[in-house]
């Protein structure tokens, strides 16, 4: 199958992979698979006081798709609110990456993990 | 026979716990009776009628060799299929699953066969100990919720075999 230009550009040179310490009560950590490709995501976040996401890291064992849907969020994530992060759709993801219609579960993974990252740091903070 | 299940193919009860020797033997005893030399100069419809019974027979087979399909289809046999675009939330096994995905990265950059060995055994004791878990649960209406984490769990396990297999193919050359 072919990869648009942005999927490669993603995967050759991701953004942001990496890892943040997951004891940090102020980092918030995502973790999430797929289940019929086996593909396991981990996406972080660190969110300073004002309740802006200062840093975001991820890594990807998964299909191309996958690894540069989670890259793209991170890239989306860093500098907005958690409120604004919260508000990232898998469908803005699939389209800013052209993913064609079989790739588009990939995009539902970013955001999940977006969703479960977020989740994670106001559950540390009582926020819920 | 169309909607006779996999298990009721082969004569077998529908189980986790499979004899595998029996349900090969039953396997290749079945597909015999359909192999197209067999057939050859029977009608059309004769042929096609057999082609499309060893194409059932392989189906049902393959399902039931795989312990992670196997498991999905008993849970299928209970009502609802197991949802594939799901995204599974399992923190503390998926990290588990990250680690090992690392610790074989790392095998693959020392080009390292024996500790690719090592680590296969594990993930074979992991597989046995899900094995077991499902077996243990899957009947019983109540753990639904657990039979499908642990069949779920199995997926993830069998693309780390698939990559452990490749491994061992790319490091053997």
């Amino acid at each position: 199958m072919a990869y648009s230009d942005k999927v490669i550009d993603h995967y050759e040179n991701p953004r942001n992979v990496g890892k943040l310490d997951a004891q940090d009560p102020d980092v918030g950590t995502g973790m999430v698979g797929a289940p019929a490709c086996g593909d396991v995501m981990r996406l972080q976040i660190k969110v300073n006081e004002q309740g802006i996401i200062e840093d975001a890291k991820f890594k990807t064992y998964g299909c191309g798709s996958a690894i540069a849907s989670s890259s793209l969020a991170t890239e989306w994530m860093k500098g907005r609110t958690l409120e604004e992060a919260e508000t990232i759709k898998n469908t803005q993801i699939a389209e800013e990456l052209a993913l064609p219609p079989v790739k588009i579960h990939c995009s539902v993974l970013a955001e999940d993990a977006i969703k479960a990252a977020v989740r994670d740091y106001k559950h540390k903070k009582g926020l819920v | 026979m169309g909607n006779a299940s996999h298990f009721a193919l082969f004569d077998l009860e529908p189980d986790f716990r499979l004899d595998q020797d029996r349900l090969a033997v039953r396997y290749r005893e079945l597909v015999r009776r359909v192999h197209p030399d067999r057939f050859a100069g029977a009608p059309e419809r004769e042929q096609r009628l057999a082609l499309e019974e060893a194409a059932r027979l392989n189906e049902a087979y393959q399902t039931l060799k795989s312990p992670s399909q196997r498991a999905r289809y008993l849970l299928s046999l209970q009502g609802e299929e197991l949802s594939q675009e799901t995204t599974v939330q399992d923190p503390a096994f998926l990290m588990q699953q990250m680690e090992l995905r690392e610790e074989l990265q790392e095998l693959q950059d020392s080009a390292d066969l024996a500790g690719v060995a090592r680590f296969k055994r594990r993930l074979v004791q992991d597989q046995e100990q899900l094995n077991e878990g499902f077996a243990a649960c899957w009947a019983d209406p109540r753990r639904r919720d657990e039979a499908e984490r642990l069949a779920r769990r199995m997926q993830f396990l069998d693309k780390l075999f698939a990559e452990v297999r490749q491994l061992e193919e790319r490091l053997d050359d």
